[in-house]
Parts: structure tokens; C-alpha cells; sequence
């Protein structure tokens, strides 16, 4: 009787304190808590929390408590649904195309006025103001962490018995692919080219097509005819079954690419530079890393997250949350991350350092020679629900379902255009 | 049976009523509500009348996701029980080998949705799953196969439960009606058209309601399996409504989603209570 009412007292506690807006930070032998909601897994999940520990064993003042919150994707699900019940983490990590959403929706901390945050020297392509197009007067909202762009990965021993060069445009590359495509009699393929059929790596394509998603001018293209060339490009590959689309959705994709590439079951794959060491390590042959190919021009978008203070939560608590994001920007972390995952390192002065070891890890140098064309996002509040909404369940519907590629995209832009 | 006084039986009724009002009624009128709002949970709602119902009509996206719950079921509802009698009329037999093999297949049964997700995704991977390998690449990456095949995987794991009510079914018709068919001469297989599968009805309806229902609320495997692809191949209807909430956040969307998966099960569930009293009516 006595445990079953401390069990509704304690629910009742329970749902109060989740319903209440927070004014006093949490705290814990005198230390403030920062709770830090992360989407790793794997090797990058064991690095960060590395890194964690290692600030939490640095100082007494804060401690940051890292809680796993499923992929990307499911992170940001669980970080609306908690921002609109007001039990928001204090420190979060949001994929670029959802920033200018968030910032818009007053949920994120502006952070122009902490400790020198305007003074940290990031790589200008990956920090807020470069990481956007049309951002120049908006409040410091996002901070660059786990950066990257998409790049080539290839089998060099395939490769190389085949007499195939990494290809540098989308003509070499369906050749390519065609090349280093080979059926067994027993009906298994050895694909040349594999790509998850996903938002990312269509945005890269339309850059190379020479179009862009928003113009400059805020109005929503989808790339106009270089969006529809895109599509139409991968249709042809998947066509010439030359291309697999690997299965599974988001993130299982490109796990299942990585896992094929692995296995030899395919020449080339296009994937995030946050794989480099994954792949180098656990390949029984050697992996040669380059740019993706042009077509009228280069580009590539960036990827990964920034951090992200959320506004709700306590003064303390944001100040020792600032003070953990400040940490993670010194140089010796930067290297860490960027050395231990194959994500680029974010500040000037990490890169500076880096420049020996680059020379003997060639494949984690190519993302960040490649920022040389990296395409800004739009600062454009309806660019995740393009992203998520409307574009990304498209792809698939013309490559794999066969859709014309230019009826698509005109209901894509229709259903873009109509108010959410 | 008069009650003593005339609010004895809403007092009797008030628990069911208040837990039916909370956790039923109240949410279906809310839902109903929001469904004429665009909101985002972050932002403050506006209010669009029947915008969300014309955008989820839109392209045909409704359609499809009933089309696709539909045919889903149609597979686990046939599949199981098909299967489920087959089973139980093959293992309904004495000795410590038919046990065995009951207690085999229902064991798939009491093994949780994840679990069985996880251990397909396993076996139909292209890479390395002995069933992907079989056949040359997983038809979870493809847009005629992916469906099926998660249908296929519910059908393995409910198989076992119908197994077990069909047993049960089979075990309460009396013996002295096999017997007396034997004498009239009737075989093996008069005797299952004519005394069996009559006597199973009860039982057999019994089943394809509880795996309707079950394979209508079927999510678990779509999110795991295959989050709604390729290209939303599998995007059923608790899954499209669980996307539109929470992966992107339109409250009203997924409102307007709720209300008509409500109204098509209301109609479901009506065209089976009349088919139960007509039933009845006819047995009278």
C-alpha cells in the first residue's frame, strides 16, 4: 500500500515537474547539470562519450549528462515533442536543415552574448554565417560540431583490377559504374555504384546541375530543371542496373551501404566523410576517399549538426552548457573528433594542426578540400518539411517506383508551395 | 430486474464510462478538433477548416495508405488463417512430439513485435541473412516486395495464436459427430467439409477478427523494418499517422489521418456486428 502511494506521488511529481517551466538548474554534489541529448551510435557514439567524460573529469563546476536519443531523425522528433511538453534537454545537436525552423519557432538560445562566442575561430564555410545563405543578421543560434560533406569512397583493389579511375564527372562515373558492375551465374551482383536515394545527396546533385533548392530571392525552386536532371541521372543508373539503391530508410540506408561496401558487394559508394575511419578500419582492402564528381559545376552541401542551446531552459544551466560547447571548439577536442570519426575539424587553428596528419591520412582531407565548393543552406524555415516532407519520399517514388521525374517535382513544388 | 434506485446502474457503469471518456472519447474529439488546425507544437495553431483533409486526400496519399492497410490485412488475415488451421488440424494429436511442435509455433506468439522485427531484418538481409542471400537482395528494398514480406512476418509470428484457438475449436467438437459421419460412411475428408470446418465458424470468425484487428494497428514492424519505404510502400496507417506527428510535426495532418482511420474502422466494425447478427438471427 505504502509503495503504491509513493508510486502515485511520485508520477504526480513526475508530471508536474514535466509540465512546469524550469527556473532552477538541476544540480548534483554542487555541480550543474547539462542534459545533453546526442544521436551517435557506433564509433562516433564511443568518441563522444569520451570526450564527455573527459570534460565532466576536467573541471567541478558542470557535468554533462549525454543521453542517447536515437538517430538524427528520431532525435529531433523527440526534441519538438519534448520542447512542446516544456521538458526540453538544456544542450541538443539538430541537422542544419532544421535550424532556421527552430529559430523561428523562438525554441533556440541566441547565443551572441556568451563567452566569446563570436570570437571562436570556425572554418568560415562551417560555422552559422557560412553554413547559410541569408543568415548574416540573424542571431547566433547554431554552433558547428560534427560537420561533414558527402564524398567517394571506392574499393581501390576493385578498382585497380578493373583499370577504372575514381570518376570526376557524372559521365565518368556512370561509366564507371558500368564498368566495375559484374553478375555472377549464381545471380550475385558486385554493383559498381551505390547511393542511399536521399535528400542529402540529391541536393549535391542539383548543385552539380547548377540549380539550387531556394533562390536567393526566397522563392522554393527545387532546382528547377537541375532538380529534375538529378533524378533523371540516378533513373538512368538504376535503369542500367549499374546502381543499387540500398534498402531501408534514413540512416538504416546508409548502414547498409557501408556494410555492402564492406563486403565487396560494391565498387564505389557516395557517403559522409564521418565514415573515413569506420571504413579504413574494418576494410579488408584498401578505401581511397575523393570528391564528388561535377557536372556543369562542383558543389557539394554540408551535413551534419550543430549544437544547439534550448531557450527554456535555466539561465545556470545554459551558461554551463555554454561553457561545455566552448570546450568542445578548443582545438585539442576538434582533433580528437575529427581524427578519431573522419568528421572535419571546425576551427581554424585544429585545421593548422592537422596539417601532418593530413598528409598521412589522405582520405580525410578530401571533405574538407571539397568545402572549396560546399553550397550554403537557406536560411529558409521551410526547408526541413521540404527536406522530410516533400522531397525525400519523392526520390525514392521516381527511381525506385519509376515516376517521371518532371511531373514529381512539380507536385513537390506545389505541396511546397501551399502554407504547412 | 428493477434497480432500487434510478442511478444504480449509471453508478455500475460510471468506471467503464469515465476510463471509455478519458483514454477513448475525449481523445477522438480532440483529434477531431486539431484536424482543423495547422500546428506544429511549436508554434501557436492556426486554423485551416478542411485544409489538412483535402492535403492528405491530395495525390491520392489516402487512398493509398488505406489501400496498402487493406491489403496488408487481407495477407495476415488469409495467412494466418490458413495456416493456423492447418496446423492446428495437422498437430492435434496426442504424444510428446505434436506438443512440442505446438508449443513451437505458439512460441512465436509470445515473442514481443520488436524482437520478431529484428530477427527478420536479420534473415531477409541482402548481405548476410540467410533469406536476403536466398534471394539475391533483401525484398525489403523492394517497392512490389516490401509489403508482402512484412505481411509474411506477421503471419509467422500470429500463426501460433491462431493455431492455438483453432485447437481449441477443434477439440470441443464432440467426438460423437465423427463418429456417427464414420458410420454413415462419410471419409476423412467428408468429415472435415461437413462436420469440421461448420463447427470451426465461431472459431474461424473469432480469429479473423482478432488478426484484422491486430494487423490494423500493425507498427512495429514498419518501424523497424522499414520506416514507410521504399518510397512509402509500406506506410500503413498507424505508421503514417505516428510520420505526420512526430518525424514532421503536423499535428493537424496526423488529427485528420486519426479521424478517418476511425470512421474506417467504425465502418469495419459495423459490417462485422451486422454480419454477427445476421448470423445469429439465421441460428435462431
Amino acid at each position: 500500500m505504502i509503495a503504491r502511494r509513493a508510486l502515485l506521488r511520485a508520477s504526480a511529481a513526475l508530471a508536474l515537474a514535466g509540465c512546469a517551466p524550469r527556473s532552477r538548474a538541476v544540480r548534483e554534489d554542487g555541480r550543474v547539470v547539462v542534459t545533453f541529448w546526442y544521436a551517435y551510435g557506433d564509433l562516433v557514439r564511443k568518441v563522444m562519450l569520451d570526450l564527455v567524460s573527459r570534460f565532466n573529469a576536467s573541471q567541478s563546476r558542470v557535468l554533462v549528462r549525454a543521453v542517447h536519443q536515437g538517430d538524427y531523425f528520431e532525435a529531433l522528433a523527440k526534441l519538438r515533442t519534448a520542447l512542446a511538453a516544456g521538458a526540453a534537454p538544456t544542450l541538443s545537436h539538430v541537422v542544419l536543415e532544421v535550424v532556421p525552423y527552430l529559430a523561428r519557432a523562438g525554441v533556440l538560445e541566441a547565443l551572441d552574448g556568451y563567452d566569446d562566442a563570436r570570437a571562436i575561430p570556425f572554418v568560415p564555410a562551417l560555422g552559422q554565417r557560412g553554413s547559410f545563405s541569408g543568415a548574416d543578421n540573424e542571431p547566433l543560434v547554431a554552433i558547428p560540431f560534427n560537420r561533414s560533406t558527402p564524398i567517394v569512397f571506392a574499393n581501390a583493389r576493385v578498382l585497380e583490377e578493373e583499370g577504372v579511375d575514381v570518376p570526376r564527372t557524372w559521365e565518368e562515373l556512370a561509366d564507371a559504374a558500368r564498368r566495375l558492375t559484374r553478375r555472377t551465374a549464381g545471380g550475385d551482383v558486385r554493383w559498381g555504384f551505390e547511393v542511399p536515394i536521399s535528400w542529402w545527396y540529391w541536393v549535391a546533385m542539383v548543385g552539380q546541375a547548377g540549380g539550387r533548392i531556394v533562390e536567393p530571392d526566397g522563392r522554393i525552386t527545387l532546382g528547377a530543371d537541375a532538380g529534375v536532371e538529378a533524378i533523371r541521372f540516378w533513373q538512368r543508373l538504376a535503369m542500367d542496373r549499374v546502381m543499387r539503391p540500398p534498402p531501408g530508410r534514413d540512416y538504416q540506408a546508409w548502414q547498409s551501404s557501408n556494410e555492402s561496401f564492406l563486403q565487396g558487394r560494391i565498387a564505389m559508394m557516395w557517403s559522409s566523410t564521418a565514415y573515413v575511419r569506420y571504413l579504413e578500419d574494418n576494410a579488408t582492402f584498401p578505401v581511397v576517399a575523393a570528391p564528388l564528381p561535377r557536372h556543369v559545376r562542383a558543389s557539394v552541401p554540408t551535413g551534419g549538426t550543430m549544437f544547439v542551446v534550448l531557450r527554456a531552459a535555466p539561465d545556470e544551466e545554459k551558461l554551463a552548457a555554454w561553457e561545455f560547447v566552448r570546450w568542445m571548439c578548443d582545438a585539442g577536442q576538434t582533433i580528437a573528433w575529427s581524427t578519431r570519426t573522419g568528421y572535419m575539424p571546425v576551427t581554424l587553428p585544429a585545421v593548422e594542426r592537422l596539417g601532418p596528419w593530413y598528409a598521412r591520412h589522405p582520405n580525410d582531407r578530401v571533405a574538407y578540400d571539397q568545402l572549396a565548393h560546399a553550397t550554403p543552406w537557406p536560411w529558409s524555415p521551410e526547408l526541413f518539411r521540404i527536406d522530410r516532407d516533400i522531397v525525400e519520399p519523392r526520390l525514392e517514388d521516381a527511381v525506385l517506383g519509376g515516376r517521371d521525374a518532371r511531373e514529381l517535382l512539380r507536385e513537390a513544388l506545389a505541396e511546397a508551395r501551399r502554407p504547412a | 430486474m428493477t434497480p432500487r434506485a434510478p442511478w444504480h446502474p449509471w453508478a455500475m457503469l460510471g468506471p467503464t464510462l469515465g476510463l471509455l471518456a478519458v483514454f477513448f472519447l475525449v481523445p477522438i474529439g480532440v483529434a477531431a478538433y486539431e484536424s482543423l488546425f495547422s500546428w506544429d507544437m511549436l508554434t501557436p495553431p492556426r486554423f485551416v477548416g478542411a485544409a489538412n483533409y483535402v492535403a492528405i486526400a491530395a495525390h491520392g496519399e489516402l487512398f493509398h495508405i488505406a489501400l496498402r492497410t487493406t491489403g496488408f490485412s487481407a495477407i495476415v488475415v488469409a495467412g494466418t488463417m490458413t495456416l493456423g488451421l492447418g496446423l492446428a488440424l495437422i498437430v492435434d494429436r496426442p504424444g510428446r512430439f505434436f506438443a512440442w511442435v505446438r508449443a513451437s509455433v505458439f512460441s512465436a506468439y509470445v515473442v514481443s513485435w520488436v524482437a520478431v522485427a529484428l530477427l527478420w531484418m536479420w534473415m531477409l538481409d541482402g548481405n548476410g541473412g540467410i533469406v536476403g542471400r536466398a534471394l539475391h537482395g533483401s525484398p525489403l528494398g523492394d517497392l512490389r516486395w516490401a509489403l508482402p514480406a512484412l505481411a509474411v512476418v506477421a503471419v509467422w509470428k500470429l500463426t501460433g495464436y491462431a493455431m492455438i484457438v483453432f485447437l481449441a475449436g477443434l477439440q470441443s467438437i464432440p467426438p460423437s459427430l465423427y463418429e456417427a459421419a464414420a458410420l454413415d460412411g462419410v471419409g476423412m475428408w467428408g468429415r472435415l467439409r461437413h462436420v469440421t470446418l461448420p463447427l470451426l465458424a465461431p472459431t474461424a470468425a473469432f480469429v479473423a477478427t482478432t488478426s484484422l484487428v491486430t494487423s490494423f494497428q500493425a507498427f512495429d514492424v514498419v518501424r523497424i523494418m522499414t520506416q514507410g519505404g521504399p518510397a512509402r510502400a509500406t506506410e500503413l496507417f498507424v505508421y503514417a499517422i505516428y510520420e505526420q506527428v512526430f518525424l514532421d510535426l503536423s499535428v493537424g495532418r496526423a488529427s485528420a489521418l486519426t479521424v478517418v482511420f476511425f470512421v474506417l474502422l467504425l465502418a469495419l466494425a459495423t459490417v462485422q456486428l451486422r454480419a454477427w447478427r445476421a448470423r445469429e438471427g439465421e441460428g435462431r
